[in-house]
Formats: structure tokens, sequence, C-alpha cells
């Protein structure tokens, strides 16, 4: 496939997805003296089409580069993004592709795609135990970065019930407040 | 004072309980030919059995913790301790993580600590010989 | 196969010095065939202190800016240059154009450090512990540059969000251009050293192969897939700070040799001569540097309220010595810490091609393979082998292994 402007990528994104494309906007960002721009995408997507996204992403790049998925817990559901770049080899051409899929926390699955992308194996075992999130179909599913002692059930980078408990935490002596107690209640 | 209790100079083993690298460069530096601390004869050596010396750097992370106790018990007497960076005295930044055992005097006995972060090359040969004269002076009480 | 399956065996070899006193955990588990090593499985996870959920329970976005300075002593500037673009992207604030050239001269820095430090790390794996002390004393000369500038050797702080701390005046650059042309001047020895030398032709060509298509699948980052032929590099197809303003091209080996092998040859060349370009980028930028201030919003105390104010995402992705680096931040209203803190480091993904690497090597090269990929931040410690022919357990330690490297070299130059 030719190389697609930044917002004829998001039409074709909508285009393939039909009912599964949320929204899609564009971000630009000036640099330096000269002024040179980049831009970056932000493209969210359903559950149930997340799979096809990816595999329209592949076709408009031989192989596409995932730099990373991050994750944010969004109380009632947990966001996750997948940062793709496409168009890289360059000057000056490259685009950022964050595709976002957001999941209820009474199902936490989503499909994995390391068929598709064998590199995404190491990021998606770090999302399975540090969010606890489960990828469906995933081919290795031991854990990647904490031990193996950690207890079940403690996912370190949630802001609910289920984040690491007091007993696991240090406070330095002499912190002046307790607001990160206040900022897991509040948020 | 005379430094006669040891008949070869100090053999020195370093062990990394989970560090940034950045007190590790560092002990690597003061062998170079720079700041050559071989020329007063200490050296690295590759395994624990050989050591008089453990150069400890990084906070513990849990999963290194049965792993340093080991180390520890494989150096033969008489031996010494000393903790090098911020992170191996008290823990540093990562002081608050879920996922670490403590600063290193939690787990085996340190006899030196190096402040910094990192220390300089010469810091850390100030600590090497003010454990010199500490461990020339227990050899001499051992003995006497 | 059953007959086979009987006679399992285990060998334990400590792999550790990727870095010869840097015994930093990391397990491999290699499955053996004779002297052959047909698989490989990578542990990590012993260097784990959770700095995300510092970033995001514990600390101010300028507390987390010196966390993320001690994710790695070597590469010390390229996390710190993420996450500040990323925080910047996300609460709107543009640093001036001045400050925007400051850091890219102190990533330059860095870069030549961090490749002087590899060339002596490798040296030593293949045996020539001449050739260690030899760039190791080659690389003070920057070191003392690096502290002249920032102010420390290893840790050097400069970085706030808007801006750079520092100032680099024109009454340095006399200096920095002494030190710049002391490294222009031992290139050429540098480059005799490492590649006409015969034995390291020997010992590194053919060695670690990883294919194009390989490095493309397994998102193979920074220099060792730029050996391999990929032309991945963030100056160039992202461009940020005062790298939009330049002509960055990735290097790949064909500039030197003319074709691409992509074995740990390919990747001392890709190396050295990133070292050069990194001369060139910091003359380049010291002719053009423009005026002006350094910081977006000079006061910190008026600088923290904003960001606790801010919402936003961004995204910060730099070139480390060693690769991408890509941090991602999120921020929101009314919340003093940072919502989301995603860090990625480049031997994070770089790890995932050393199974393709090591296949059918011996265990010998072993050690040179993976310095090869200059994995930092975790190195090997513990290799478990598993030789499916012979039927005996044995623990083999670190000397050992670094022993039967070095034989090996002696061999080749009998």
């Amino acid at each position: 496939m030719e190389k697609l402007a930044p917002q004829a990528i998001i039409d074709s994104f909508a285009k393939e997805l039909g009912g599964g494309f949320v929204g899609g906007s564009v971000y630009e960002c000036e640099v330096a003296v000269k002024k040179n721009k980049f831009q970056s995408l932000w493209i969210e997507v359903k559950k149930d089409a997340f799979r096809q996204a990816v595999e329209h992403i592949c076709r408009l790049q031989e192989y596409p580069h995932l730099a990373i998925i991050s994750s944010s817990d969004l109380g009632a559901e947990v966001e996750l993004i997948y940062h793709f770049t496409i168009y890289y080899g360059y000057h000056l051409q490259e685009l950022s592709l964050g595709l976002r899929v957001k999941l209820p926390k009474n199902d936490l699955t989503i499909a994995t795609i390391t068929d598709l992308i064998p590199g995404a194996i190491f990021t998606e075992r770090e999302t399975q135990e540090m969010m606890g999130v489960e990828v469906v179909g995933i081919p290795d599913n031991r854990r990647l970065f904490l031990p193996p002692d950690f207890p079940e059930g403690v996912y370190p980078w949630r802001r609910d019930e289920k984040g690491p408990p007091d007993d696991m935490l240090r406070v330095l002596p002499g912190r002046k407040q307790e607001w990160h107690r206040e900022n897991k209640e509040g948020s | 004072m005379s430094l006669t209790a040891f008949k070869r100079a100090l053999w020195v083993y370093h062990l990394n309980t989970g560090s940034c690298n950045g007190c590790d460069i560092e002990i690597l530096a003061v062998l170079t030919p720079r700041y050559d601390a071989e020329r007063f004869g200490i050296k690295l050596v590759g395994s624990p059995r050989h050591a008089d010396v453990l150069l400890a750097t990084g906070p513990v992370v849990r999963q290194m913790v049965s792993r340093v106790k080991r180390i520890y018990q494989q150096i033969p007497d008489p031996k010494l301790v000393m903790a090098i960076g911020n992170c191996g005295i008290e823990g540093d930044v990562f002081y608050e993580s879920y996922s670490l055992a403590g600063p290193i005097d939690q787990i085996i006995p340190v006899d030196v600590y190096v402040p910094g972060c990192p220390p300089r090359p010469e810091a850390i040969i100030h600590g090497v010989a003010m454990a010199w004269v500490k461990l020339e002076k227990s050899a001499k009480q051992g003995v006497a | 196969m059953a007959v086979e399956e009987k006679k399992k065996a285990t060998y334990t070899i400590p792999v550790g010095p990727i870095h010869p006193a840097l015994k930093e955990p990391i397990r491999l588990a290699l499955t053996v065939d004779g002297e052959e090593i047909v698989d490989t499985d990578v542990f990590v996870g012993q260097v784990h202190r959770g700095i995300e959920w510092l970033g995001m329970n514990r600390n101010n976005p300028v507390q987390s800016i010196y966390i993320a300075e001690r994710i790695c002593g070597i590469c010390n500037m390229c996390h710190p240059f993420s996450f500040v673009m990323a925080v910047e992207q996300a609460a709107g604030i543009t640093p001036p154009p001045r400050a925007e050239y400051i850091r890219a001269i102190t990533a330059e820095l860095e870069r030549i450090h961090s490749h002087l430090l590899w060339a002596g790390v490798a040296a030593h794996e293949i045996g020539f512990d001449t050739i260690f002390y030899l760039a190791w004393r080659v690389r003070e000369e920057i070191m003392d540059l690096i502290e002249y500038v920032t102010g420390n050797r290893v840790t050097k702080a400069m970085f706030q969000i808007g801006g750079v701390r520092r100032d680099i005046t024109e009454e340095q650059f006399p200096r920095i251009r002494q030190s710049l042309d002391y490294y222009k001047s031992i290139f050429d020895q540098l480059k005799r050293v490492f590649l006409d030398d015969k034995t390291i032709q020997m010992r590194t060509r053919n060695v670690g192969i990883l294919k194009k298509e390989d490095a493309l699948r397994l998102l193979t980052v920074g220099p060792s897939g730029r050996a391999s032929g990929v032309p991945k590099d963030v100056r160039q197809d992202q461009p940020y700070a005062a790298y939009a303003d330049l002509d960055v091209k990735a290097i790949t080996p064909d500039i030197l040799t003319g074709t691409v092998v992509g074995d740990v040859y390919d990747r001392i060349i890709v190396r050295l001569v990133e070292v050069k370009q990194a001369i060139e980028i910091i003359e380049q930028c010291m002719e053009k540097m423009p005026p002006g201030s350094l910081l977006a919003q000079p006061k910190t105390a008026v600088l923290l309220k904003t960001l606790t104010k801010a919402e936003g995402e961004g995204v910060g992705r730099a070139e480390a010595p060693r690769g991408e680096v890509i941090h991602y931040v999120r921020l929101e209203a009314g919340r003093e810490t940072l919502a989301t803190w995603k860090v990625r480091a480049p031997t994070y993904v770089n790890l995932l091609c050393v199974p393709t690497i090591l296949k059918g090597m011996q265990i010998a090269d072993v050690p040179i393979a993976f310095a090869s990929l200059d994995p930092c931040m975790s190195c090997t410690n513990r290799v478990v082998v598993t030789d499916r022919a012979v039927g005996r357990k044995s623990v083999v330690d670190y000397e050992r292994l670094h022993q039967l490297s070095v034989e090996k070299t002696k061999e080749l130059q009998r």
C-alpha cells in the first residue's frame, strides 16, 4: 500500500471497521528552530474490532513497529493503548499511531497479536501480570518481571483494591501527608 | 602502620543486587589506567571463594535475597563487606517500592559505607583503603 | 525421540560477564545439542524496582525526573529526555529553542561515552584485555568533558520540564572543541584496532547473525537492528529537539563494507561510525546554537501547580545509545502524581532476538554474541544448559565460561 496522509489513514480505519471504529484524531507538534512538524494519530476502537484494526495496520505497513502497550486504570474500566509507528526509514515521515481499547473491569480480556507481530510477547506478558488483563491465546503465560513468590491477585498498577497492600509498602519517615492514600480513595 | 597480615593484596568480588549500573561502572573505572587500583594490588576476581572483600551495590530486590546470603557465606574469613552507593546504604529514591527487601545491611552485616550516587572512583579507592586498614586491625587482634 | 529423552542432562553454566564485574541478574536457559545451542529462554525481573509505581503513587512529576535518571546508569540522559518530552506534550509546555540544542548536545556526549564503554567490554569478552583498558582510558576524556559541561560524571541532572537546568556558554565551547579534536585524531587508530585485526574478524564474522526479516518481525531497535540493515533511527524518522534542524541518517554497515551481514562485526562497525557521527552533530549544534532562555517556566512551584491542573496524555520517544526509548505519560487534573506512566527501555525489545542470535552457536560464543546486543539493565548471571545427549549434571562457574571464550581466541591465533 502506498503512503497515505494522516487524515486519510483515519478515514481508511473508519471504512474498514465500520461500527467498531469509535473515533480518531491527529496531533501535530512543532520542533526547534526551523519549526518542522511531526504528526501522531490517536485511534479508538471497540474491543471486538481490535484484531481487525491490527490487521489493517499490518496492511498499511509491512512490518509495523510496536513500541509498547500501556495500560491505565480508569475506575470502572481499563484502557489499553498499543503504541505503533509506521512509515519509518525516512526523515520526518514517521507517524506514531496510538490504538486505544477500553475494557470493562468485569471482562478484562483481549485477543493476542503475537501471530501477527511476534515481538509483542514480552509486552503482553507484562500487561497480564501488572494490570490483571487476560490476553487470550498468549503462547507463553509465565510472569515476566514479578518474582514467582509474589502473591496472586495483586496487580501493582491497579488503583482499586487489587493494588499492592499496605504491608508490602514502606513510607519514608517524614512524609508530610498521607496524600497517596487520599489519591487512592479519591480517584 | 605496616600492612603485613596479608601475604598478597586485597582481592575483591563485585555483586550487583539490582542496581542501575552507575556504581558498577565507577567500580570498573577504578581498575582502568586512569585510576589504576591494580598498582596497589587490588584485583577483581570472578568467584567469591577467592575474595577477601565483597563490593555490594544496589537496593536488594526481593528475588536476590537468597543469592546475596549465599555469596556472603561462600567468602572465606577474614572478610569484609562494603556497601557502595546510596542504594545499598539506605535505598536512595527506591526506598518505598513494593519489590525491595531493604538496604544491604538488613541482609548481611556491612563494614564500610561509601555514599554517593554514584560515588566517584576516588571515593571508592578511599573506601577500599579504609577497609584494608580495618581488616588489618581485626586480623592482628584475632591473632593476638 | 524417546531414546534422547531418557538421556537428558543439565549443565548449569553461569553466563555472567557481559560486563566483567557487572554480574547483573538475568538468566538464560540454553538447550544444547552437543556443542551447539538449540534454544534459549530468557528470564528477567531481577532488577525490577517498581519505578513506574513510584512515579504514579509517590512522587510529583519533577521528582519523577530523578527517578527516571536512575533507571540506568549508562544510558543516563535518554530516560529523562523522553520523560520530559512526554510530560511537555501532555501539559502543552514548549521548551525554548536554546534548551533544545543543549539537550541534543548532552545526549550526543552520552552516546560517545556509552559506545566506548561497550567497545571495551566487547573486547574483554573476546579476551583482549589490552583493548579493554585502551578503550576505557580513551573514554576518560569524554567523562572529563561531561563533568565540565554538566557537573557530574554519571548522573547529570540536566533536564527540567520545560527546558534544561544548566547552560552551555560560548566560553565553554573551546574546551569542548579541544576534546572533540582529540577524538577525531584517534578515531582512525580505534578503527584500525577494532576493525582491521584478524583475530577480531575471525571471532566476530558470521557469529550471532540476525537477518533483516527477523529484525523487523522481532522489533529490534538501535544499533543491533541497524547492523542487520533496518534503517530505524528516531533521530531520523521522528526527530525531536535539535535533530529536526539537522539531517541525521541512520547508519548501516554498508557505509564501510558495502554489504550487510548482520553479525557481531557489523555491530562494531555501526557503533564506531556512530561515535564519529555524534562528534559531527555536536559541532553542528554548537555552530547553530540560538540565544534565549533556558526554561519555559523558571519557578518550580508555579510549574508544579500548572502540572497538577493539567490534563492530557503524551508520548516521548528518544534515541538512546542502545535504541529507541519510549515513555507514555497521562496527567489528570487535580492529581499531584502522574496518572499513568509507562517506560520502555530498548533492551526490553532487543532481548527478544536472543534465541534467534544464539541458535547454532557454540557455547564459547555466547558471551560475545550476547554482549554485542549491548544489554543494559539486565545482563546474564545464571545460565541453565540442557544437553539432550549426555546424562550428567555439573556446575561450571563464570570463570570457566570466560575461559572458554578466551581459549577459543587463542586457538584461532595459532
